[in-house]
């Protein structure tokens, strides 16, 4: 029992949360890949930019010569990614007033 | 810590499939928060409490809402069929991210990860100040990259004002926002 307890008590290893985050990143990649509408096309690549997040975060915490750089990188990364998402929707709308649509797909106004 | 971990690793997962798969765009945007949400809690876990408050505020609340706002402005709400809203390369998509996921799992596992141990972070908002700053022994690039994300977010408004405005049809001068 008292071993049990100690099990549940116990540190994560670095692996445990840098998994995670491979893993939220390949669900991210795999509905940018597959979704038709722009905005959802939106939030994977949000899902991606965070996954990323949490891998700078655990080495920061864990690795003992980064002197914790890669919290102040994941504030930068965040900064970016909302003016990405600003701009991105800002471009949605911009495409949908025009196009009346908002599918990757049906948009080829560049196409040759 | 092991039942916190599995925790928040099943609802940031979870969250995630939930946004690929959702057939309403609107459970995708809250699926979406959910996932944010359990990525802060990841970041109070791994001793950065200041970052998972920026975490809250700026994700789950301002982008959570924008996108919302940009589903309110662009299509109406209703659940659509599963063929509609996935394109025909699901099962090329869906074996490209096995293929990157396994990858980045397997390249992370092979490394020999002793000797690493949690706690170095910066601890509270102090600390995180003085790297984002640059000062007190940390990295001095951040005195650039800050300077360079001031700009940017500068630019990121200004741009994200021109591109939505609605122009008039002839003339070529932008009346504002809504007649």
């Amino acid at each position: 029992m008292q071993q049990f307890l100690d099990t549940l008590s116990a540190t994560v290893p670095l692996e445990g949360y840098l998994v995670v985050g491979a893993i939220t990143f390949a669900i991210g990649a795999w509905g940018a890949l597959i979704r038709r509408n722009a905005v959802v096309v939106f939030m994977c690549i949000e899902l991606m930019i965070n996954a990323v997040n949490l891998s700078l975060v655990a080495f920061a915490d864990y690795l003992p010569n980064a002197g914790g750089a890669g919290v102040g990188y994941a504030v930068l990364v965040i900064a970016v990614a909302a003016g990405e998402v600003a701009v991105g929707l800002a471009i949605v709308l911009a495409v949908f007033r025009t196009r009346r649509t908002v599918n990757v797909d049906e948009v080829n106004l560049m196409k040759g | 810590m092991i039942v916190a971990f599995a925790f928040l690793a099943s609802m940031t997962l979870l969250s995630a499939l939930g946004v690929v798969l959702s057939r309403s765009v609107v459970h995708s945007a809250l699926f979406m928060s959910a996932s944010f949400l359990g990525v802060a809690g990841f970041f109070v876990m791994l001793n950065a409490p200041a970052l998972a408050a920026f975490q809250v505020l700026i994700y789950v609340g301002a982008v959570t809402v924008l996108v919302l706002f940009g589903i309110m402005f662009t299509q109406r709400p209703q659940v659509q069929s599963f063929r509609t809203i996935i394109n025909r390369q699901i099962w090329p998509g869906f074996f490209v991210a096995i293929g990157v996921g396994t990858f980045l799992a397997y390249v992370v596992s092979i490394q020999d990860w002793s000797g690493t141990e949690p706690g170095n972070g910066p601890q509270g908002p102090g600390p995180l100040g003085e790297i984002l700053l640059g000062v007190n022994g940390a990295p001095e690039i951040f005195q650039l990259l800050f300077e360079v994300i001031s700009v940017l977010l500068l630019v990121a408004i200004i741009a994200a004002i021109v591109i939505s405005r609605r122009k008039s049809a002839e003339g070529g001068t932008d009346r504002g926002v809504e007649e």
